[in-house]
């Protein structure tokens, strides 16, 4: 009975184990079914739903900036109405800063971090990969809705050194450098496997000097050192042909350029004069801070860095040289913390006064010249309100005057520069505002174009960048509302395919193009715009975040923040 | 019954009646006597004398510009009359830097810095190295532990590296370049010196001052240090060697001399870019460079053969 027992009962464990081993994939096969239903059918079961159309808005326009609201009037239809009219909007509209990105992709990043390193825009090319120190490769995309890039691989490669970035041309490795170093010009005109793209000096370098610290803020030390420095001289020994002197911060051709408006003559005897009577000389010991990367507006930093502080020493002036990290820099010259002199510049994001006079000089600019000049505000005010470019000028006109009076900076150069590539590349030009785009141009039937440039971007979500290394990326990847023409710079249409304005420029309504996909497969739409521009207007935004949270575009263009912490 | 009479052969000297030589008089005349030593001490004398009499032998201010004095372009090529330059052209030996400055005066200047920079760290780290060394081996126990120890830790940093970290800390500038190169020279010396002590503080002279008594640093500073100073001064020639191109890497990478102050290695930092299209900016400081570099480390080869125990006796 015993032994029947025991054999029942190890029969019934045999046909378990064998049974449970049997049930097991099978089981498992139905619970990875199920999920993978759930996934097809979800966007059956959730149609999307009525388009909500979005809107962010002022309560008024006490808080100092040009937007009143922004809104989504229909699917494609955004319009943005204005605290004073704006006839530069379009140009500032185009810009790469403000490019669109896609709401879910925003909401999803948190606003930074992913946003930052992996852009999601609706560009020609998207990206594939960032290796951090090394470089950056894009692939062609093939959604694209305008004519598709020629090269279907881009790759972004960058060197400080101008001698390498011609070695690496000269020897094959890269189709186009950026900036070649002055001397070199020569040698790539010369070479028949190169070819050089020049640009018009539209930048401006200038000696900025903060009005926070003594002697600089008394106006008449600030005068004296505008009379001690030689522009000539400098220009004539450290930039490439197709530069120029500056007269004020204006370069000639862009819109805001005072005709006829000259800068203090060079007079060192009565710029040491003034300095003593002011109790400056002698003993006054100061600083040249710059950061040791190459612009178009500063082609040499370095030696000019040395020849001013050779023609402070002249007045009796003792400059210490100080270099700074290229980021550092531009974090500290923008919180006002550089005492001394700084070596800085301004290159053209897009042709108009506005991009060049509000954002170093407007009431929304930031404290790089120490504290504002309420009187220069006025005239920008006004000049940014007028409809008409014959009714801006004057106040342009103004405003440069007002800049030579208080001489916040001594503006010296517009510094000539330019591009280069290999002779076969078809289509190769440089933008005036150092706007390439490499979807235009063919190397020559190989399947990679390698461009090489100055530096590494510090990010690529450009609300929150201010470097053209940067910004130049961007515009591979992302797209704004309107762009400007290669070659000319003019505005036309991009994302948006028309736009109109009411009789005052107050009200600004953009019609968008149909059938626009971002790189995720996300289609284009109002609120994408909306949210876009929110997140950089609204301070207090949730996804206000970016890469340090600056956003310097935005209130440098835009006159301010909204719900700006104090 | 015959006598013989021992006469003294006059070629034969007694042995005794030779007069010794010291340890540094032998040493000078071994050295003297090799030809790599002599290279190497005619090469520093030559930067010596250079370095004293720069203001004579230089033609223009090292740190003046020539824009509106003269009549030349900047970076331009040397122009030597006697080597078929144009006569209505300014001579300049070496030719003109990227601020128009002569780059012959700047070099002859830069040799004073070159070897302020090299003593100067040097000397200092023997002193507090040496000091510290002699302590540790003399002492002993936790002292020695605690301070070998420390410079365990400071030589496990590469010493460039390890530069580049205290320059950065204390800001760039030439004195704080001296500190740094001294800092992380430190731990060579103090090592040479402790084993040099712990050999000597073994040898009967010494044991015998121990036992009458004589004050322990009497002994480590008065009869220690003076015998175990042949492995610092090899040490130390070589070490300068280094100190240079290290007080020039510092300076080509903008952390040492600071402009307008001519220093070989900022003049090579400051004009890398050029190099293919004014290569005499980069080969007559990288020759300037080299030459001194040779020179020590010729002179500190020659004095670790002269002063080699083993190769005297």
């Amino acid at each position: 009975m015993t032994r029947k027992l025991t054999l029942l009962l190890s029969v019934m464990l045999i046909l378990g184990l064998v049974l449970g081993g049997c049930a097991a994939p099978a089981g498992t096969g139905t619970t990875a079914e199920q999920p993978e239903a759930a996934t097809e059918a979800a966007p059956e079961a959730a149609p999307a739903g009525p388009f909500e159309p979005m809107v962010m808005a002022a309560e008024n326009c006490d808080y100092g900036g040009e937007f009143m609201s922004m809104e989504a009037v229909d699917e494609k239809t955004v319009k943005f109405t204005l605290c004073y009219p704006d006839p530069a909007f379009p140009s500032k509209v185009a810009f790469s800063s403000f490019a669109i990105n896609d709401a879910g992709y925003l909401e999803s990043t948190g606003g930074g971090g992913t946003l930052v390193e992996q852009p999601n825009g609706t560009g020609p090319y998207k990206m594939v990969e960032w290796l951090r120190g090394d470089q950056i490769i894009f692939e062609r995309n093939e959604d694209f809705w305008g004519e598709p890039a020629i090269a279907p691989t881009l790759v972004f490669r960058w060197s400080a050194e101008s001698a390498q970035r011609l070695v690496e041309l000269q020897a094959g490795t890269v189709d186009g450098i950026d900036n070649p170093g002055p001397d070199d010009f020569t040698v790539i005109e010369d070479d028949p496997n190169l070819q050089l793209a020049q640009r018009n000096g539209t930048n401006i370098f200038y000696l900025g000097m903060n009005n926070t610290f003594p002697p600089f803020d008394n106006e008449r030390v600030r005068q004296a050192f505008a009379m001690a420095i030689d522009r000539q001289r400098l220009v004539d020994n450290f930039y490439p042909p197709g530069s120029s002197v500056a007269s004020q911060f204006m370069p000639p051709a862009i819109f805001g350029y005072s005709e006829g408006q000259t800068w203090y003559e060079f007079n060192p005897d009565e710029a040491k004069k003034i300095l003593e009577e002011e109790g400056v000389l002698p003993g006054f010991k100061t600083s040249i801070t710059y950061r040791d990367v190459v612009r178009g507006y500063l082609p040499n930093p370095g030696v000019v860095a040395q020849d001013l502080q050779a023609q402070l020493a002249d007045i009796g002036v003792e400059a210490e040289i100080v270099v700074m990290e290229s980021g550092a820099f531009l974090d500290a010259a923008d919180r006002g913390e550089i005492d001394g002199f700084h070596m800085l510049g301004w290159g053209a994001d897009y042709p108009d006064a506005t991009n060049f006079l509000d954002f170093h000089f407007g009431p929304g600019s930031s404290d790089q010249f120490g504290e504002g000049f309420p009187d220069i505000w006025d005239a920008l005010q006004e000049g940014a309100t007028k409809s008409k470019a014959e009714d801006r000028q004057p106040w342009y006109d103004q405003a440069n005057e007002l800049i030579k009076q208080h001489v916040p900076m001594i503006p010296i150069a517009h510094g000539g520069n330019g591009a280069a590539f290999k002779a076969d590349v078809e289509g190769a030009y440089a933008s005036d505002i150092g706007a390439e785009q490499f979807a235009l141009m063919n190397p020559a039937g190989r399947d990679t174009f390698v461009w090489m440039q100055n530096g590494e971007p510090p990010g690529l979500y450009c609300a929150d960048e201010s470097d053209g290394e940067a910004l130049r990326a961007c515009e591979q990847v992302m797209q704004s509302l309107l762009a400007y023409e290669p070659g000319t710079g003019a505005v036309v249409a991009s994302l948006a395919t028309d736009w109109s304005a009411n009789e005052d420029l107050t009200e600004w309504t953009f019609t968008l193009r149909d059938g626009v996909t971002f790189h995720d497969g996300a289609t284009l739409d109002a609120n994408d715009v909306v949210l876009s521009y929110g997140v950089q207007w609204d301070a207090s935004h949730p996804l206000h975040v970016g890469r340090d949270g600056s956003f310097t575009y935005f209130p440098g263009l835009f006159g301010g923040f909204l719900n700006a912490p104090e | 019954m015959s006598t013989t009479t021992a006469t003294p052969s006059a070629a034969v000297e007694p042995i005794f009646n030779t007069k010794p030589r010291g340890l540094w008089s032998t040493a000078l005349r071994r050295l003297f006597h090799r030809r790599s030593a002599i290279i190497g001490m005619i090469i520093l004398g030559s930067l010596i004398l250079i370095a004293i009499f720069a203001p004579v032998l230089a033609t223009h201010d090292p740190t003046k510009s020539l824009i509106g004095i003269e009549d030349v372009q900047k970076r331009a090529a040397p122009c030597i009359h006697l080597l078929g330059c144009p006569a209505d052209q300014p001579q300049h030996f070496f030719g003109l830097d990227g601020n128009v400055r002569d780059l012959y005066s700047r070099i002859l200047y830069g040799s004073r810095l070159s070897l302020m920079v090299g003593i100067i760290s040097v000397g200092f780290a023997i002193v507090i190295g040496a000091t510290l060394g002699a302590i540790s081996g003399y002492m002993g126990g936790y002292t020695d532990n605690l301070v070998m120890g420390f410079m365990d830790i400071l030589l496990a940093f590469p010493s460039l590296i390890l530069a580049i970290a205290i320059v950065t800390v204390l800001g760039p500038g030439l004195i704080n370049t001296l500190l740094a190169i001294g800092i992380v020279s430190i731990p060579v010396y103090a090592r040479i010196m402790r084993s040099s002590v712990l050999s000597i503080k073994q040898q009967d002279y010494v044991m015998a001052d121990r036992s009458i008594g004589v004050p322990s640093g009497r002994i480590l500073f008065g009869n220690i240090l003076p015998n175990a100073l042949t492995p610092l001064v090899v040490q130390g020639t070589l070490g300068i060697a280094v100190a240079i191109l290290d007080a020039a890497a510092l300076s080509f990478l903008g952390l040492g001399a600071q402009p307008p102050t001519p220093e070989w290695g900022s003049m090579i930092g400051q004009e890398r870019n050029q190099v293919f299209t004014a290569p005499h900016l980069i080969i007559f400081p990288g020759i300037a460079l080299i030459l001194t570099v040779l020179g020590f480390n010729l002179l500190g080869d020659g004095l670790r053969d002269a002063l080699d125990v083993r190769q005297r006796s």
